[in-house]
C-alpha cells in the first residue's frame, strides 16, 4: 500500500493508543476519521437483537445526533449496510442515490449533509455496528479515504465488543500491544473455529463468542489463539460462570 | 510433461473457466484451486493469502482445515516468503528452508515443525494492485522449474480473476470491497466449521467437507450455508440436522452399510 494508506493507518493507530476502551475508544476513533479521512462528521453505532441501534462513539454531538437520526426515521445507509452487511456509499443523498431513503435524505439535506459513507463492522462475516462517516460535500470518497474508511471499520470491532463484553478496564493495563496487535490475535482460523465451538457449547451469538473467548484470554494472560487451542482440544470449557459473564454485559 | 499430466492440467483449467462464467462461490473456487495447485505441482500443501485493508494477510484457502495446519500460512501475517512476495509483486522461491532461519526465524521453525522443506510464494494481482500470495510448502527440498512456476502463476492469477469477478457480480469495481468480502467469508466458514464439529463430534476436515456436500446438494454457496450454521436459531437447528442426515447418506452409500455414524477424514497434510 501507499505511503498515504500508512500515514492513515498509522494515524488511526495514534488515536486508539492509551484511549482505554468500549465508548471513549469509540469517541476517538471517530475524531480520528474526521482528522485522517477529510469528512466532517463520524458515528459509530452498535447493533443489538439483531435491529435495534445504539450511539457508540461519534466525532462530537452534532455527529451523534446525524448518527441517531436515521435510527429515528427507520431508513438509512447505516440501516442498510448493516442489513446487507456491505458498504453503503451514499456519495450524493440530494440526487438520485438519496431517493433511496427519502426521509432520511431530506432530513440530511436540510442539515447540510450531502454524502454519507456506511461502512458495517463485522465479526466473522456478521454485522456489530456500523461506522457511518458524513460529509457537507457532494461526491464519492476518494481512493485513500475509502481504503481508510475500511481500517477505522475495522478497528472498530475493538470497541464494539468491549461494549458486548463486560468493562475490561480492569482486565487489560497492557498497553504494550497495539490495536492492530489485538485484532491481528483474534482474526485467525483457530480462534474462529474456536468461537464457533463455542457458540455451539453456550448457545451464544457468533460476536459473544467472541467476546467470551477474548475475555478469558485477558484473565488468564493467555493469547487468543491458545485459549483457543484448549477450546479446540477440550480441555479448557468456558461454561456459563467463565469470565465474560460477569453483570456488566449487555445483552447481545 | 507427461501425456496424463497435461491432461490434468487442461482439466484443471476448463474446470475453473467453467465454473467462472457460472455462479460461483469464492472459497470453494479458491479451495479447490489450492488442491489443484497440490495435486499439478507435487507440493505437500497450498493455500491463498489475501491482504485487507491495512495490507494484512489473511488466509482464504488452503488444503488443510486443520487449524495446527494452518499455523505455517497464518505466520505470513508477521514474517515469511509469501509476505515478502506480497511486498514485492514478484515470485520467492525457497529450494531450502534451513538456509533460511536467519531471515524468518519464527516462520522457518513452524515450517520445519510440520515437516515444511521448501516454500515457493507466488503473487497474485490485478493490472497494477497487490491482492495476495499464493503458497506453495513441499516436504523435501527443490526448486520449481520454470514451466511449474509459469503454470503456479497461471493458477494464481484464476483465483484474482475469481476474486474480482465476485465483485463485480455485486456491482462494485474497487477491488478493496471485495477483499474485505472474501476474509469475512472466511471468518464465517470457520466458525461454522467450529459450529459443526462441535455439534456433530467430527474434526475441521469432515465439516468442511460436510457443508461443502451440502452446499453443492442444494445448489447453495458455500459462504452463504456458512453463514446461516452460525447465525443461531431455529433455522440452523433445521440446517444442522439435514447436514448430519446427508453425511450420514455418504457414509451409508460409501460403505454399504447403514451405519448412521459420520467416518473422519484422514489428514490431508502428514
Amino acid at each position: 500500500m501507499g505511503s498515504e494508506g500508512d500515514q492513515v493507518r498509522a494515524g488511526l493507530t495514534a488515536t486508539l493508543a492509551g484511549a482505554g476502551r468500549g465508548r471513549v475508544a469509540a469517541d476517538r476513533l471517530c475524531a480520528g476519521c474526521v482528522d485522517l479521512l477529510v469528512v466532517d462528521g463520524a458515528g459509530l453505532s452498535i447493533v443489538s437483537a439483531g435491529a435495534a441501534f445504539r450511539s457508540l462513539g461519534a466525532s462530537g454531538a452534532g455527529a451523534r445526533e446525524f448518527d441517531e437520526l436515521q435510527f429515528t426515521l427507520g431508513e438509512g445507509p447505516g440501516l442498510d449496510a448493516v442489513e446487507s452487511a456491505a458498504p453503503v456509499l451514499a456519495a450524493d443523498l440530494d440526487g438520485p442515490g438519496g431517493k433511496r431513503w427519502p426521509a432520511f435524505a431530506g432530513a440530511a439535506t436540510r442539515l447540510g449533509v450531502r454524502a454519507v459513507f456506511a461502512l458495517p463492522v463485522t465479526v466473522a462475516g456478521f454485522p456489530v455496528g456500523v461506522l457511518c462517516l458524513c460529509r457537507r460535500r457532494p461526491g464519492p470518497l476518494a481512493g485513500a479515504a475509502l481504503r481508510g474508511g475500511f481500517l477505522a471499520a475495522e478497528l472498530a470491532v475493538l470497541p464494539v465488543l468491549d461494549v458486548l463484553g463486560i468493562d475490561m478496564n480492569a482486565a487489560v493495563q497492557d498497553d504494550t500491544s497495539t490495536a492492530w496487535d489485538e485484532l491481528g490475535s483474534l482474526m485467525r482460523s483457530e480462534v474462529y473455529q474456536a468461537a464457533g465451538v463455542l457458540t455451539a457449547q453456550l448457545g451464544v451469538p457468533p460476536a459473544e463468542a467472541l467476546v467470551r473467548l477474548r475475555a478469558h484470554a485477558f484473565a488468564s494472560g493467555m493469547t487468543a489463539s491458545e485459549v483457543a487451542y484448549q477450546i479446540l482440544d477440550h480441555s479448557l470449557h468456558l461454561g456459563d460462570d467463565a469470565a465474560g459473564t460477569e453483570s456488566g454485559r449487555e445483552r447481545f | 510433461m507427461t501425456d496424463q499430466r497435461e491432461r490434468n492440467i487442461i482439466s484443471s483449467f476448463i474446470g475453473f473457466a467453467d465454473r467462472l462464467v457460472d455462479d460461483f462461490d469464492v472459497l470453494e473456487l479458491t479451495t479447490q484451486l489450492t488442491q489443484d495447485c497440490a495435486r499439478l505441482l507435487d507440493v505437500a500443501a497450498a493455500g491463498l493469502l489475501l491482504a485487507d485493508a491495512a495490507g494484512v494477510l489473511h488466509l482464504l484457502a488452503a488444503t488443510s482445515e486443520e487449524a495446527r495446519h494452518l499455523e505455517a500460512f497464518q505466520l505470513q501475517r508477521e514474517e515469511g516468503p509469501c509476505l515478502d512476495c506480497y511486498h514485492t509483486g514478484r515470485p520467492v522461491s525457497v529450494a531450502d528452508l534451513t538456509a533460511e532461519t536467519g531471515r524468518w526465524p519464527r516462520f522457518t521453525a513452524v515450517a520445519a515443525e510440520q515437516g515444511f522443506a521448501s516454500v515457493h510464494a507466488i503473487p497474485m494481482r490485478l493490472r497494477r494492485d497487490r491482492l495476495g500470495a499464493l503458497g506453495l510448502f513441499g516436504t523435501h527440498p527443490g526448486t520449481l522449474g520454470e514451466d511449474d512456476l509459469t503454470l503456479a502463476q497461471g493458477l494464481a492469477h484464476v483465483a484474482s480473476i475469481a476474486i474480482v469477478q465476485a465483485n463485480h457480480r455485486m456491482g462494485r469495481d474497487d477491488v478493496l470491497p471485495a477483499l474485505q468480502a472474501a476474509v469475512v467469508s472466511r471468518a464465517a466458514l470457520e466458525m461454522a466449521k467450529g459450529v459443526l464439529a462441535e455439534v456433530q463430534t467430527i474434526d475441521m476436515q469432515e465439516a468442511f467437507t460436510r457443508l461443502l456436500d451440502y452446499a453443492h446438494r442444494h445448489h447453495q454457496r458455500l459462504s452463504d450455508v456458512a453463514r446461516r450454521v452460525v447465525s443461531g436459531g431455529p433455522g440452523s437447528a433445521r440446517l444442522l440436522d439435514d447436514i448430519a442426515e446427508l453425511a450420514a447418506t455418504r457414509v451409508r452409500s460409501t460403505t454399504g452399510h447403514g451405519s448412521p455414524t459420520a467416518s473422519s477424514t484422514p489428514d490431508p497434510v502428514s
